[in-house]
């Protein structure tokens, strides 16, 4: 999950969309953990949060994101899942309103 | 297993036995001493008595060689070395495949063995219940992929509790987690018991799980 | 790495759960269950490749280097033998690999006289005390890999001969002709006979 991106601008959304996933209520982190968060933090450009991959196959057409997560015990499992799925729709949606919703995958890699 | 350091000429012990002014083999009396053997010639013959006490020497220094084994052992700490191995094991993770999780059309997944882990312990709150394998297979009968799955659990049970009843608890506790813990839509549930567990033992764990 | 793994074990006792179950966890990808059996078994582990090896460190990367092998391996494992049983091997064969590359094979024809040649030293100082360990520790750099590797698990580790035989992969008939040889080097080496 750590792609290169094909603009820096890509992978600042990206970042962008691992900023809202982490706020979520009941998201741990994103897979794979603390060093690679700590890593994404710096942020190099180019290179993908870890945990967030976003894929656009049909070059305009809508986004296709996929993101991997780390989930807090405590909550239902699937709620958190869709929270992050809504999260990132909503949050794609008021950057590019026009544009056709995006297609989001959420998968959960481990319960703590 | 092909490198051989040893010469390969001598295959056993004859090629550098040694037989003793006695008559006996250096081999069979050391065996004899390991076996503890009761024989009126190992009492009297001084040769054998001689060969023998050559190894009650090297025992009491290999003994010498246990102590300080031991208490290099004992101040070894395990810690470090057991971090150092868990990260190279969280780099090679088998997570299993993904699993859905809500409504199958939703495209939310849970890896299979982050699942199998909360079912396990869901069925470990059942007292004295310890799990063991916890398949999750693709549920909706045959070849059909409906997006449920069907999970078999194999269990150790106390002795001496009802198994039928016990299994049904189980279930129930696996069950609930699926749908209120991580809200996976379950087809079935499969209990096995594999083994069962003497009670006392059982209790230990019942106290130590609470 | 830590800090949000360690927190990330289940609510459950694993502690006194046998290792079968623990071991048919981890094959199932539950790193958990297999962090219990590297904690379970590596004192032991750490003690049987020091006695094998001679040397902290040298032990130290075998036991990871098994235990990393056993990760790998345990989908396959499928509980044939008891988790211990089957770890302990591994760590022995490893070792053995280890004790193999050490050693040119030429060196140990000439142990065995240079051992007898040396006897000069007094049985009754020799069986006492550090400067006795410290001679065996060196008689046992002389053995081959597998002489010395059958003799430690019988004389440190107790281990019957057919573990030992089923640990190396020999037969018993070849343990129990190592053992002997090592005994014999062993005892001349310490000039503890004649």
């Amino acid at each position: 999950m750590t792609a290169p991106y094909e603009t820096p601008a890509h992978a600042t959304l990206a970042a962008e969309v691992a900023r809202v996933v982490e706020s979520v209520s009941g998201v741990a982190f994103l897979r794979p953990g603390l060093t690679d968060r700590l890593r994404s933090v710096v942020s190099r450009p180019g290179v993908a949060p870890a945990g967030v991959r976003m894929t656009r196959p049909d070059g305009d057409g809508p986004w296709q994101v996929e993101i991997h997560v780390v989930v807090l015990r405590r909550a239902r499992t699937v709620d958190v899942a869709r929270g992050v799925r809504d999260t990132v729709e909503r949050h794609l949606d008021t950057l590019a309103p026009a544009r056709s919703a995006p297609q989001v995958t959420v998968k959960v890699t481990g319960l703590v | 297993m092909t490198d051989r350091t040893d010469p390969p000429n001598t295959p056993s012990a004859q090629g550098d036995d040694e037989l003793l002014p006695c008559g006996r083999l250096l081999s069979r009396t050391w065996d004899d001493w390991e076996q503890q053997t009761d024989d009126p010639h190992l009492r009297s013959c001084p040769h054998c008595r001689q060969a023998v006490h050559g190894l009650d020497d090297l025992e009491s220094v290999v003994r010498g060689l246990q102590q300080e084994t031991d208490t290099t052992a004992a101040a070894y700490d395990t810690e470090p070395l057991t971090r150092r191995i868990m990260d190279v094991v969280r780099l090679e993770l088998r997570p299993g495949r993904p699993l859905p999780l809500g409504e199958p059309a939703e495209d939310l997944w849970i890896m299979e063995a982050v699942a199998a882990r909360a079912l396990r312990a869901a069925a470990e709150t059942v007292p004295g219940v310890r799990a063991g394998s916890c398949r999750l297979l693709d549920g909706g009968g045959d070849g059909g992929d409906d997006g449920t799955v069907e999970v078999r659990l194999d269990i150790h049970a106390p002795a001496d509790a009802p198994l039928p009843e016990l299994a049904a608890r189980v279930r129930e506790q696996v069950w609930e987690a699926a749908d209120r813990e991580l809200g996976m839509v379950i087809a079935a549930v499969d209990i096995r018991v594999t083994d069962l567990v003497p009670t006392s033992m059982a209790d230990d764990q019942e106290g130590g799980s609470a | 790495m830590a800090g949000p793994r360690t927190q990330s074990a289940p609510p459950d006792s694993r502690a006194d759960t046998d290792d079968a179950l623990l071991a048919v966890r981890a094959a199932e990808g539950d790193e958990d269950a297999f962090a219990v059996l590297v904690q379970r078994h590596a004192p032991a582990l750490i003690r049987l490749a020091t006695s094998l090896l001679g040397t902290g460190t040298e032990a130290e990367d075998a036991v990871q280097d098994a235990f990393l092998s056993a990760w790998r391996r345990l989908p396959e494992f499928q509980g044939r033998s008891a988790f211990g049983t089957w770890i302990y091997r591994i760590v022995t064969n490893r070792c053995l690999n280890v004790l193999r590359s050490r050693r040119p094979v030429a060196s140990l024809e000439a142990a065995g006289d240079v051992a007898a040649a040396e006897h000069t030293t007094s049985p009754a100082r020799i069986t006492e005390g550090r400067d006795a360990v410290r001679e065996l520790r060196e008689a046992l750099d002389l053995l081959s890999a597998e002489q010395r590797a059958c003799w430690v698990l019988r004389e440190l580790d107790g281990r019957s001969y057919e573990f030992i035989a089923d640990a190396v992969g020999i037969s018993q008939e070849a343990v129990r002709a190592r053992v002997f040889r090592a005994r014999r080097s062993l005892t001349q080496a310490l000039g503890a006979w004649r």
